[in-house]
């Protein structure tokens, strides 16, 4: 009895050490191909405990509050520079990247934006934030000629007057919409003036009633659905209410469009929090990502468009090919970028928005 | 002696789970947002002994409370969540109380199964059900398209992303919390005084009212407290059925603790909201005390 | 001076305020009043008793409207009352429970029929000062029901039926709840309130005494039916059937049949007995099975062999003692028990018979009672 016993310790000893090393990685959900975690453990023999979440703000207040057991985690550029600030972050061993080289240098150098010298984080996916149409029911109500291309679609009143019926969604997300709307009157959407900012109140106050709801996740099915005609929101996101309703067959067609204005450009990054409790486990899995084919597999499934330059030849054509995954080298030079506000601006421009939802 | 362990449970857990993060909260509430990890200052160094505690004491202020009184968002805030709150509650009352007569006037062999069927929706998660109604309520929804499909109305209404939806939320969700207490005092109401009154010249309209609801009271105040205290601090509801327009605490603290990343307001407004509550439930502690000194 | 008799049942000319002619009732399969009628006279106090189960409730109910006669009629005061609900039928009840309203105080319960009449206020005040002075209630106007005692609270409930000045009150077990000293007050009490306020009362109770006590007439139930409907001393002193003879007062039954009729019969009783003799109108045939009652207090008690007809020997097995009488129960020399009661008129603390004592006792022959089976 009591020899059964220890050999069963033992027993159980041994593979906990065998299963000692492991990662753990925090996600967006449905935001990697399955199939490459089981690749991963069998590669490196590293336990993978994968874990997703869907909003930036949850993974901040995890990673704020401390102690978070993450080893890897996937937070958009300007929350990333906000966490670098707050120290929230380890720098990358490079050494320990031996497929460092695979970046693409042209996101690189738009990431170190909020990543100075690319010494935090590595780029995962990236977008754009732009319009999806419901193409039959807005030609309908604005005619053969209706700018789905244009953030007049939207920010012109005229145009969303048309449209309330049909029903207009909009990302609850001052720090994409704010932009946009510098964009469309005119003023420089990186600007971090309190006095700029301000001017776009009156521009979105206008349209304000005929916005149905501010919500960032809803509109993909709400699109799919066709219970809605346009959402301003992500790339990813309108793209995966594109397949839904083909899929679906509910003769809905919905397209994605970045506005000809220029668009937002965003980037979901890879780093690593400075209480990793394993730094080594968690530079192999971004090593592993950053494996050109690894990084192809997970665009091919997710669709959207990866900063690894290398990746590209094993892109299928229908995610290289598509101009609202890629855009063209002329488009790529029409998207701009935004630097995080600051504290101060930071609550003046949630105040602005809380403004602008409750319409009062 | 022997009785103390048993007094000190309640208190334990009342200190450990209410009292303690409670103290925490209004910690936080009078400290500073900051840029790091955890997102305020200050916090408080034991190591530093005496001097660190004092220093601590001294970094705190009220700061965060005057700005809640400067900005008129939160007043505004607070009072829609009263008043959708009120509504709710109200509406609440007005679908919960015959449900609950209904019931209590069945023959006793299908009350289980009544109570049963009112209580199985706790059995899915709110965010399932809420979801559910999003599907009911939406322009292309399973409503819509019962009602175009029957002939009553031509195009779609707007329900959902509408105070109207939050509102169809709200009691559907806590329908229950208002049924079960008003079932529980109708189910003890004895049969004879409707009898009585009826006797004594009352109709039987007549003698619902000037009996059968003076005698509910108790349940109705409790239902109404149990719907109206956590419908005031509600977010899941006003923010997946709600449209832009609603405007609830609950959302407002969201906003400052995820997109503001302010931790010390965030605080301040959920301590002012636990202070609006606290004269609910006193008003219902009140209650209850004077139901237990009637029922001896 | 002479009070005339109140007997308006005996008088012709008399028209009942209730008739119940023909009323069955059932519930589903069950039969709960099986084709009965019965006439109840204005300022009667009327007696339903019975076991529980026997139909004295439903009667009642039906009176007050909460239930409906599946068949016959209802009158009362010659309207019929089919389709009439409770609030609109000249009666009010006195319940078992006595169904105070909890939330209203003393005076409120009272003045509650009153205000659904619609009077005014003073002279709501004035009726409800009225009842609260006959039930001597008036210090306790503001209490509310839970704040007063048992015996209080029964006094709230006949105030409260009585405000409406009802032609016909149904009280429910009125003294139920009542301990035995404030019940037998309460009777008299009750007795005194119907006398005073000239209502006829219909009392439902499965306490013989209080039903003898109380009532003008008494109806004896059973299973549905009425057994007999008569004042409380021919309830007492001629029963009509073994079953009121033996619900009513403590009673010795003995089985025989008939050795000669007349207006006195002898009934054989016993092997090697003589037949016992029993006065009765009956007209019953040689040979037929009948039942002879005997009140215990009628049997007289010897020490030797009276001249009575019907004397037997027997073993004094029991006694009871209780104060102003004593019971025995003998055993007779055929095994079967009598029982016998003696007034303990002298003031002696021996007793003249006791244990184990060898007795005679005797009865005249108008003191038994005959019963056909």
């Amino acid at each position: 009895m009591t020899k059964t016993l220890m050999t069963t310790v033992a027993a159980l000893a041994l593979a906990t050490a065998a299963m000692a090393e492991e990662v753990r990685v925090y996600n967006w959900s449905d935001y990697i191909d399955e199939a490459l975690l089981a690749k991963f453990e069998t590669e490196t023999g590293i336990k993978l405990i994968y874990d997703v979440f869907d909003s930036n703000e949850v993974l901040e207040t995890k990673l704020l509050a401390g102690g978070s057991g993450y080893d890897v985690v996937v937070p958009t550029g300007t929350f990333l520079q906000r966490q670098i600030a707050a120290g929230a972050f380890q720098k990358l061993d490079k050494s320990k990247l031996s497929n460092y080289g695979n970046v693409w240098d042209v996101i690189a150098t738009r990431a170190a934006k909020y990543d100075a010298g690319n010494e935090y984080a590595i780029n995962y996916m990236w977008g754009t934030t732009g319009l999806g149409v419901n193409v039959a029911k807005v030609k309908e109500i604005l005619g053969p000629d209706a700018p789905i291309d244009s953030l007049s679609l939207v920010f012109d009143p005229k145009n969303a007057e048309k449209l309330a019926a049909c029903g207009i969604h909009m990302l609850d997300a001052p720090d994409e919409v704010l932009p946009a709307a510098l964009k469309y009157i005119g003023e420089d959407p990186d600007s971090a003036d309190e006095a700029v900012i301000a001017k776009t109140e009156a521009a979105l106050m206008a349209i304000r009633p005929h916005i149905q709801k501010f919500n960032s996740s809803e509109y993909i099915n709400a699109l799919a659905n066709g219970d809605i005609c346009v959402a301003f929101g992500w790339s990813g996101d309108i793209l995966q209410a594109r397949d839904r309703a083909a899929e679906a067959a509910n003769g809905v067609e919905i397209a994605y469009n970045a506005p000809k204005e220029g668009a937002l450009m965003w980037f979901d990054m890879m780093a690593i929090p400075v209480d990793a409790p394993n730094a080594d486990a968690a530079h192999k899995f971004l090593n592993f990502i950053l494996d050109a084919q690894n990084m192809a597999a997970a665009s091919n499934y997710v669709y959207y468009a990866n900063g690894n330059k290398a990746s590209q030849e094993f892109l299928n054509e229908d995610v290289i090919g598509d101009p609202a995954i890629y855009p063209s080298e002329a488009a790529l030079q029409n998207l701009y970028t935004k630097s995080p506000y600051d504290a101060k601006v930071q609550r003046t421009v949630t105040r602005l928005w809380t403004k602008v939802k409750s319409g009062t | 002696m022997r009785k103390w362990p048993l007094i000190a449970v309640p208190y334990l857990w009342l200190l450990l789970l209410f009292l303690v993060p409670f103290l925490i909260v209004i910690k936080i509430s009078l400290s500073d947002a900051a840029l790091s990890i955890p997102p305020y200052t200050p916090t408080l160094d034991l190591a530093a002994g005496w001097a660190g505690l004092r220093q601590f004491l001294s970094e705190l202020d009220f700061e965060n409370y005057a700005f809640l009184a400067s900005d008129d968002l939160y007043w505004r805030a607070y009072l829609s969540s009263l008043q959708i709150a009120t509504v709710s509650t109200v509406l609440t009352l007005m679908l919960g109380f015959p449900i609950a007569y209904g019931m209590a006037c069945a023959p006793e062999e299908w009350r289980p199964t009544l109570m049963m069927l009112v209580i199985l929706p706790f059995w899915t998660s709110l965010l399932i059900r809420v979801y559910a109604w999003m599907g009911i309520l939406s322009t292309e929804g399973f409503l819509n398209n019962f009602l175009q499909w029957l002939g009553v109305i031509d195009a779609p209404l707007m329900i959902l992303n509408t105070q109207n939806a939050v509102y169809i939320g709200i009691v559907y969700t806590y329908l229950p919390f208002m049924i079960l207490p008003i079932y529980s005092a109708l189910e003890k109401l004895d049969g004879s005084l409707i009898e009585a009154a009826e006797d004594l010249g009352c109709t039987r309209t007549k003698a619902f009212w000037l009996i059968t609801v003076p005698l509910s009271r108790p349940g109705i105040i409790a239902g109404c407290f149990l719907v109206f205290i956590p419908a005031l601090g509600e977010f899941v509801i006003p923010s997946l059925l709600g449209g832009s327009e609603t405007l609830m605490i609950g959302k407002v603290l969201w906003e400052e603790f995820f997109n503001n990343r302010d931790w010390p307001v965030a605080s301040a407004v959920a301590v002012v909201l636990l202070l609006i509550l606290i004269i609910p439930i006193v008003l219902f502690q009140r209650n209850e005390q004077k139901q237990r000194e009637a029922g001896k | 001076m002479a009070v005339p008799l109140f007997a308006p049942w005996n008088d012709p000319a008399q028209k009942p305020l209730i008739q119940f002619k023909n009323v069955t009732k059932r519930f589903g399969d069950f039969v709960a009043i099986d084709n009965q009628s019965l006439d109840i006279y204005t300022r009667e106090f009327f007696a339903l008793l019975g076991p529980s189960g026997c139909g004295k409730t439903t009667m009642m109910r039906m009176l007050a409207g909460f239930e409906q006669p599946s068949e016959g009629q209802i009158l009362i005061g010659g309207q019929d009352m089919k389709g009439v609900p409770p609030n609109e039928r000249p009666v009010n009840m006195m319940f078992q429970s006595y169904a105070l309203f909890p939330h209203l105080s003393v005076y409120e319960n009272i003045a509650f029929g009153l205000r659904r009449m619609g009077q005014p206020k003073d002279q709501i005040d004035a009726r409800v000062e009225e009842m609260l002075r006959l039930t001597r209630l008036s210090k306790f106007a503001r209490r509310k029901p839970h704040q007063i005692s048992g015996g209080q609270r029964q006094r709230v409930a006949l105030a409260r039926s009585l405000a409406r000045a009802p032609k016909l009150l149904l009280l429910d077990e009125p003294l139920g709840a009542l301990d035995k000293k404030l019940r037998e007050e309460t009777q008299f009490e009750l007795m005194d309130i119907q006398e005073k306020t000239g209502t006829t009362f219909v009392i439902v109770t499965h306490d013989q005494e209080e039903a003898m006590t109380v009532s003008s007439r008494i109806a004896v139930m059973d299973e549905g039916r009425i057994i007999q409907v008569a004042t409380p001393s021919v309830i007492y002193e001629a029963p009509n059937s073994v079953y009121v003879a033996d619900f009513i007062g403590d009673v010795t039954i003995i089985e025989g049949s008939v050795r000669s009729v007349g207006p006195v019969y002898d009934i054989d009783w016993a092997e090697g007995q003589p037949p016992l003799r029993a006065a009765s109108p009956l007209a019953l045939s040689v040979g037929q099975k009948c039942h002879i009652a005997i009140r215990p207090e009628k049997v007289e008690v010897h020490h030797s062999r009276p001249e009575d007809d019907n004397a037997l020997q027997g073993r004094i097995i029991d006694v009871g003692y209780g104060g102003n009488l004593s019971t025995f129960n003998i055993r007779l020399a055929n095994g079967k028990f009598l029982r016998a009661q003696s007034f303990n008129t002298e003031r002696k603390t021996k007793q003249e018979f006791t244990w184990e004592d060898d007795v005679w006792v005797s009865w005249t022959d108008h003191c038994a009672v005959l019963l056909a089976e």
